[in-house]
């Protein structure tokens, strides 16, 4: 099959303006997809990402599995000849990718772009608002004991975020769906069993097995981001599932069981959602410090990683400061801070698919398309070893 | 001869006592009626005795017995005598078991060889009458610019012969240049027109445009060369010639395959060069601007639609050019397809600076065809490329690399040596000039004719530049040792050069092919008549000649014989074998000395006498060596063929062909051919030497001994 190639540069422009400049150097010795510990024999990376994106062969760099498997190690840019960062490429595609998928595309858009930002926040304070003026809070801060239904009934706290996350769950299928169609035309071969491949890729997610074999696998002795990525991760992602179980479960005790909130500090929920904040707070604070500190090992950062890491941040502690403020009663600064609060995890739920939260749908995607290949090809019995 | 005064200086020091018995070793040279003084040192203040018996008159020709003739080479030479070095340190102590019978026998063979040499060799007279201090440039592009440039600042008189109207060559036809210094990037202007215009200011230059050569001859410092000018013959005598005759295109029909000549929008570097030139980077087929250019470099494929050899220019005007198409049209797009890139040293950074351009698309590849579409557009497909399998592009034009050809091999008469070897300078098979390319670059095998830029090698403006100054110094250096009748190289201030004894010739003209420097020309009585300053005084004349009538002041047959029949020769009971080894100086007998230098051994039966050359071995000597009782004679000269290492071209391919005849005469003695044995010796290949000398001794042994022992 012979295509004909037709260079698109203002893709090749717009990779190197996120911070994938130094591409260009690349010439194409392949050290990098030799010494990747993620990818494979059959599906080598990231040589052939490097000079898609130099020949800005758009469709080629963007609906392939290999960017999604990239775990941002480092190992690539550490061994690099030439000093092509590969990883800086790779990162940069995973963010293009996002907003290229994204549906609707405006959001992709406004997620990449610092001057939506303004827009991006006011959408849930509109919202919040709103809720608050239908239901006469807006007059002043509710008296007595800190209980923060009185500002927010859960009710409606319940029925906002069930949209939400519905909302985001439409946006992240819509994605997911575009980037596997992409991926089965670029590569006409069939996969194997759809469901054989999510339980699989499951269980690789949960035990870390990608990020693990950075460390288990090393190439050589050079420093690269291999050995905290593991860790690091395996704390915010723990810490998030942490977060989500909790709010499912204090969700569970209002409707189900008319257990209302606040819960005491004991109660097991609340010491689970204490502890996974904890460890996501840690985990942050690791990532923040290899992001300012190790630029040259971590890669560089965009926007897009930046505000990622730094709405989850403000979350999870406004999350804490809620908590804090309301055990030191000081109703003035624990209601608006709820209402930051809010605000936040709307804007991490809701726009998830379009942020670089939306990894956990793109890599996920990602995993399955490429395992099911493999499954269909007989090349793997063993969950483990995704890219082998 | 006999009666000459010689001293013999044995050296105790460096271990040579600890192997050998010294006082047996005096005892030798007292006997053949040497002034014989022994020190633990020569090489220090005691180099001071020998100094003394010279100036006192008592000594006239020194045998130094202690280290290798390679090593204190200042040390060791003594004003007012012949030097003879025995090697009784690198070849004797540091090569056999100390204390042996036969270490001992080798040593005093070593010095009976070095007596007799001693007593044998004269001071070479050198021939100084050639001593014309002038160059001629043939060629006025860079690198004659420069060449001419350098040597006239040097203070010789220059004459340039350029056939174009004016000088400047290849550089004026180009666009831009590709950056030649730090932070390389951006396209400098052509500067040719400042070099011009500076070498025309110069009161020594006579520079004759829209001229050639009409013929040359004569010799290093006094060649004799005609020029056809414009203003009619010109006659001129230089001291040294530099050929600075450039480059061609390599013939278009070559590149059919690639659609040049067939369609209108397939081109070739030097077709964009002047493109650019004119400012515009077009379609020929209709004028358009070429929006989508494709450069194609060799892809490797090594078929006859390329040069049998790679150069790395035409993956700088590659991409130089890639630059051409950016600059001139912003939104065009340049992909370059290369089997491989070359960019050498500090271009590396163009490389870079070229990559970083987001519309230079680059990738290894291969065409697989090119073919029109509707407009005079061309579809290409291509193979082997990164990008992924199958891949199509669809340009305006196409640029395929022009292959740079030497002049020196194509054109005809640009030289017009009246040498008896030919008119032109001899070329490897690649149609360079050629030359020990290792050890030489710039020689050619005319001595005193200097090749330099693109006609050496191919090159770009700024190597040109410096090839040229170069090429300057190499014709300033031969034009000075000329003068003073040494030799230029490899034998640097050698003053010897060979005499004929004229009543003997046979008027064979067998010399005068043999000499791989073309130095002898014929007479009209067909007798050889020698150029000293061409002669490199290898001595594969000497060797060639069948009735040894050649021979150096200090190197003959004569001399080497009488060393050869100087050796002592045991009883023929088998037990102790003796074998010659003729050693060419310059590969096999230093890597004889680094194997003692490693403390490698090997047998000590053999005796090495070096040779200036391997092919300056003449048969006979091989006839005198099995006469007197040798019972073999090893051949140790330098890699032959192709990538050939002899610093004489081809001595060893000269000396097999000798050693076919001399098997024959072998056999009319009734003697076994193969106790003659040629093998080829890189100085690299020290450590294998043991083991090849042992094998050599042992099928030699295995024939038995000589029988002709003791006649």
């Amino acid at each position: 099959m012979i295509e004909k190639l037709e260079p698109d540069l203002d893709f090749k422009r717009r990779i190197i303006g996120l911070d994938a400049r130094d591409l260009s150097y690349c010439y194409q010795c392949g050290t990098c997809s030799a010494v990747c510990p993620v990818s494979s024999e059959e599906n080598p990376f990231p040589r052939k990402e490097m000079i898609w994106v130099q020949w800005g062969l758009k469709e080629r760099a963007l609906s392939n599995s290999s960017i999604w498997l990239c775990h941002q190690c480092g190992t690539c840019s550490a061994y690099c000849p030439r000093d092509a960062k590969p990883a800086n490429v790779m990162a940069a595609l995973r963010d293009y990718s996002i907003t290229h998928y994204a549906t609707p595309r405006f959001f992709g858009v406004a997620l990449s772009h610092p001057k939506y930002l303004p827009l991006l926040f006011a959408l849930p304070v509109a919202i919040l608002l709103a809720i608050l003026a239908g239901l006469g809070n807006l007059g002043g801060l509710p008296e007595g004991r800190i209980v923060f239904a009185k500002l927010f009934p859960d009710f409606y706290v319940e029925a906002l975020f069930d949209i939400a996350v519905g909302l985001a769950v439409l946006g992240a299928l819509a994605g997911g769906a575009r980037y596997w169609s992409a991926m089965r035309g670029a590569r006409a071969d069939g996969g194997g069993s759809f469901w054989t491949a999510l339980a699989q890729v499951i269980r690789e997610i949960l035990d870390h097995g990608q990020f693990k074999r950075c460390i288990d696998e090393p190439v050589g002795s050079r420093p690269t981001h291999q050995t905290h990525l593991y860790k690091t991760h395996l704390a915010v992602f723990y810490g998030f599932l942490g977060l989500v179980a909790t709010t499912a479960s204090v969700g569970v005790g209002i409707h189900f069981f008319d257990y209302l909130t606040p819960w005491p500090l004991w109660h097991p929920v609340k010491i689970l959602g204490n502890v996974s904040g904890t460890a996501l707070v840690v985990g942050l604070a690791v990532f923040f410090w290899h992001r300012i500190g190790e630029q040259a090992r971590a890669g560089k950062s965009t926007y897009a990683d930046w505000l990622f890491l730094i709405i989850l941040a403000l979350a999870v502690f406004t999350g804490f400061a809620c908590e804090s403020l309301r055990l030191a009663d000081l109703a003035a600064l624990a209601y608006p801070t709820y209402f930051v609060h809010l605000t936040l995890v709307f804007f991490l739920l809701v726009y998830l698919p379009y942020s670089k939260f939306g990894h956990l749908v793109y890599r996920t995607t990602a995993m399955l398309y490429a395992r099911s290949q493999l499954n269909a090809r007989g090349l793997v019995a063993d969950a483990s070893d995704l890219a082998k | 001869m006999a009666n000459k005064k010689v001293g013999a200086y044995i050296c105790s020091g460096c271990s040579i006592a600890g192997a050998v018995d010294v006082e047996q070793l005096a005892a030798l040279g007292a006997e053949a009626g040497c002034l014989v003084r022994k020190s633990p040192a020569f090489c220090l203040e005691d180099s001071r005795l020998i100094r003394d018996d010279v100036a006192e008159g008592a000594v006239e020709a020194v045998v130094v017995a202690a280290c290798s003739p390679r090593v204190n080479t200042d040390v060791f030479r003594i004003p007012g005598a012949t030097v003879e070095r025995v090697n009784l340190r690198e070849q004797v102590a540091w090569s056999h078991p100390a204390g042996h019978p036969e270490t001992q026998e080798l040593a005093l063979d070593y010095l009976r060889m070095g007596i007799m040499r001693a007593q044998r060799v004269a001071r070479p007279q050198p021939y100084t009458q050639a001593n014309t201090r002038a160059v001629l440039v043939i060629g006025g592009g860079i690198a004659g610019i420069s060449a001419a440039l350098n040597a006239a600042r040097c203070g010789f008189r220059v004459v340039v012969v350029e056939k174009q109207e004016e000088l400047g060559g290849w550089a004026n036809r180009l666009y831009r240049q590709f950056p030649k210094r730090f932070p390389y990037r951006g396209l400098p202007p052509i500067t040719v027109v400042e070099q011009v215009r500076e070498l025309r200011a110069l009161p020594n230059v006579a520079i004759h445009c829209g001229s050639s050569v009409e013929s040359i001859e004569g010799e290093p410092g006094r060649f004799k060369v005609t020029l056809r000018t414009a203003q009619g013959t010109v006659e001129d005598t230089v001291g040294a010639i530099i050929a600075a005759t450039g480059w061609q295109p390599v013939a278009t029909e070559k590149y059919e395959r690639y659609g040049l000549g067939v369609y209108p929008n397939v081109t070739t570097s030097v077709a964009l060069e002047e493109m650019a030139k004119r400012g515009v980077v077009a379609r020929p087929s209709d004028g358009g601007p070429a929006r989508r250019v494709l450069f194609l470099l060799c892809d490797g494929r090594g078929d006859d639609a390329h040069l049998p050899y790679g150069g790395n220019v035409s993956s700088l005007v590659a991409l130089k050019q890639a630059l051409y198409v950016r600059e001139l049209n912003p939104e065009a797009l340049a992909y370059l397809f290369y089997g491989d890139i070359q960019t050498p040293g500090q271009y590396e950074y163009f490389y870079h600076a070229v990559q970083a351009d987001p519309g230079v698309l680059l990738s290894q590849g291969q065409v697989e065809r090119i073919s029109e579409t509707h407009d005079h557009s061309l579809a290409v497909e291509l193979s082997g490329t990164t990008l992924g399998p199958g891949t199509a592009l669809e340009v305006d034009l196409v640029v395929l690399a022009s292959g740079m050809a030497p002049n020196t091999a194509t054109s005809d008469g640009a030289l017009a040596l009246r040498y008896l070897q030919g008119q032109e300078l001899p070329v490897t098979k690649f149609g360079f000039a050629d030359s020990n390319f290792i050890c030489f670059p710039y020689e050619t095998r005319r001595t005193g004719i200097y090749s330099a830029g693109a006609a050496r090698q191919a090159m770009d403006l700024a190597a040109a530049a410096r090839d040229g100054r170069a090429a300057a110094l190499k014709a300033m250096q031969s034009i000075e040792k000329s003068s003073a009748g040494q030799a230029v190289h490899p034998r640097v201030g050698d003053m010897s050069y060979p005499g004929f004894f004229m009543q003997k010739c046979t008027s064979c003209g067998r010399c005068t092919q043999e000499c791989p420097f073309g130095a002898l020309e014929l007479n009209e009585k067909r007798n050889p008549v020698l150029n000293p300053n061409r002669c490199r005084r290898c001595g594969i004349c000497m060797g060639a000649c069948p009735v040894q009538i050649i021979s150096f002041a200090d190197y003959s047959v004569d001399i080497l014989s009488a060393m050869i029949k100087s050796v002592e020769i045991p009883e023929a009971d088998g037990e102790k074998p003796r074998i010659l080894a003729l050693a060419c100086e310059n590969d096999a007998y230093p890597a004889l000395d680094m194997a003692g230098i490693n403390r490698l051994e090997y047998p000590a039966s053999i005796r090495v006498l070096p040779v200036r050359c391997i092919g300056s071995v003449n048969s006979v000597l091989v006839t005198d060596a099995v006469s007197r009782g040798f019972d073999g004679v090893a051949l140790l000269g330098c890699k032959s063929g192709e990538d050939y290492q002899c610093h004489f071209i081809h001595g060893s391919e000269l000396l097999e062909k000798r050693m076919a005849n001399m098997r024959e005469t072998l056999g009319r003695l009734m003697l076994e051919p193969e106790r003659v044995q040629v093998v080829e010796v890189a100085i690299a290949d020290y450590a294998q030497l043991p083991s090849v000398l042992n094998k050599l001794a042992d099928a030699i042994n295995e024939v038995g001994p000589n029988p002709m022992k003791g006649f």
